[in-house]
């Protein structure tokens, strides 16, 4: 596999009332061409820095240590930064706040498509409905014409997803993307994102506090703690042979349906 | 007799001249001591449930009768002083509480509104509570917003059990928790169950949590109760098409355990 990206030495420090927070230290990885990376951590691991620091997203305030080098196919022919939007597709926790409330649905999708496509705007709308209909939002005609507060939470994040690969980025990111949502509307949109991914050929960053969700989803899993990578590796090996401590207190900290049930420790009713 | 029985309880809510019925002739019963979930996804209504019987809304049909009396009767001092009997810890504490108060603060409040305790017995109240609940007493002079996640819903917990409450209702109160915080405030909420014999009213959309710590469990669609019965077999055995589908919704991780 080839890099799509290379982190090299990357630190990331934010200023607080005088003080300073160091948000990552020293991240070093590559991001594969073509692959499902998943970025775990509880809070205060870094791994939504990591994702805005990747997206250049970052307020001009922070402080970036150690670089970012990209390998994209480039239709300019020069080694040209990413743009956000173009080559990096962003779909965020909350769709409500990444959505504009005041604009259609539709609109908000093909000027995606026409800022970085180049597409009239008829072309352009005709891409949002064929866009409405690869994320499978139910009756796509009346959809480009609807406000995002007429969509439940889900529809509103698969038109947020619609809008993230409007114009065919290489990278998607999928910052806490279903943690908002319900399980049953969570695994849809989960399921969405790995068959657009492989359809269009995307490498996938995909960002979450669940490691079994993750596991899910992800070729490889890298597990991040206080700013730091704690390990990386094959899904399955992270899952069934870590090497870390702390990656062996996450997975034994997930309560799945088959976990013994705390209940039976001490008899409680009666 | 059971510490709270709710039969018929029906809410319904108007939305741009549509009716939604958010709670459709819900009965079930809690006993003391135990642990009842109710489950469902995203509108399903348990929220909604968990608000009624917290007589935060007031619903359109129904009764909910707690601690052998008509819960829905009670008014001014009389409901304010059962109140002390029926705690709730909600997913965001933060949003609960005012930022600004101290834990002190946030604990002296049911002491002093309950009279539970006298102005000079409260900061050995408060310090006890602190202990119960694995915080240490030093934490009473900062302020809400300072302390962790966990931290603060753990002082959720130690206001909830401050007016010895026979039932607490939690909202989601471990759903926004990092996973190595979450089983610690599990096992505290086992702990105090098993110690004050309080029940729960347990809501929550994770289906591995419900089954960890929950007796029974109720499953929610649009408002109506599609199947209820002991938690562990209506999780490994769903029968309604919801449990069906919130079963193969959670996410597994599928170890090879040694």
């Amino acid at each position: 596999m080839t890099a799509l990206a290379s982190i090299r030495d990357l630190s990331v420090t934010y200023r607080r009332d005088g003080s300073e927070v160091a948000a990552l230290k020293n991240i070093t990885f590559d991001v594969q061409a073509g692959e499902r990376l998943a970025i775990i951590g509880e809070s205060g691991s870094g791994k939504s820095t990591l994702a805005l620091a990747i997206a250049g997203l970052l307020p001009a305030s922070v402080r970036i240590e150690g670089h970012i080098d990209w390998f994209l196919p480039s239709t300019s022919g020069a080694k040209a930064p990413p743009l956000l939007g173009r080559d990096i597709g962003f779909v965020f926790q909350d769709p409500s706040a990444s959505l504009d409330p005041v604009i259609t649905v539709g609109k908000q999708i093909a000027e995606v498509a026409h800022t970085h496509l180049g597409l009239t705007w008829s072309q352009s709308f005709a891409k949002a409905k064929q866009l409405l209909e690869r994320v499978r939002l139910p009756d796509p005609d009346s959809a480009l014409r609807a406000y995002p507060h007429q969509l439940s939470g889900g529809q509103k994040q698969r038109v947020a997803i619609a809008a993230a690969i409007a114009a065919g980025p290489r990278l998607l990111i999928a910052d806490e993307a279903t943690s908002a949502l319900d399980t049953i509307v969570q695994a849809e949109i989960v399921a969405l994102i790995r068959r657009l991914v492989a359809e269009d050929g995307m490498t996938l960053l995909f960002i979450s506090h669940d490691i079994a969700l993750a596991a899910k989803l992800a070729e490889r899993i890298a597990v991040f703690r206080h700013g730091q990578l704690v390990e990386l590796g094959a899904t399955a090996r992270i899952i069934n042979a870590p090497t870390q401590t702390y990656t062996r207190t996450l997975l034994d900290a997930h309560i799945g349906l088959d976990a013994e049930p705390l209940l039976n420790r001490g008899g409680t009713r009666g | 007799m059971s510490l709270l029985t709710v039969s018929g309880l029906t809410k319904r809510y108007s939305r741009g001249g549509k009716t939604l019925t958010a709670a459709d002739d819900v009965s079930f019963h809690v006993e003391p001591g135990e642990t009842l979930a109710l489950a469902g996804p995203s509108g399903s209504g348990k929220s909604t449930i968990a608000r009624l019987v917290l007589r935060l809304i007031e619903p359109d049909g129904g009764r909910i009768e707690f601690e052998g009396g008509d819960f829905l009767a009670l008014g001014g001092s009389a409901l304010r002083a059962r109140r002390a009997r029926l705690q709730m810890v909600f997913q965001d504490p933060l949003a609960a509480f005012n930022p600004r108060a101290t834990v002190a603060r946030v604990l002296d409040d049911p002491l002093r509104i309950h009279g539970i305790a006298s102005r000079a017995e409260r900061p050995r109240r408060i310090a006890a509570l602190l202990e119960r609940v694995g915080l240490a007493a030093d934490l009473a002079p900062r302020a809400i917003h300072e302390i962790s996640g966990g931290q603060r819903q753990r002082v959720a917990i130690a206001r909830a059990i401050a007016t010895k409450p026979s039932l607490i209702v939690l909202d989601e109160a471990v759903s926004a928790l990092d996973v190595s915080v979450r089983g610690q405030i599990l096992d505290l909420l086992l702990d105090l169950q098993r110690e004050q014999r309080i029940a729960y009213l347990f809501i929550s959309h994770d289906l591995g949590v419900v089954r960890a710590i929950a007796h029974r469990v109720i499953l929610l669609d649009a408002g109506r109760i599609a199947e209820s019965g002991d938690a562990r077999a209506v999780i490994d055995t769903p029968r309604s098409a919801i449990g069906k589908a919130l079963v193969a919704a959670a996410p597994r991780l599928n170890r090879n355990r040694p």
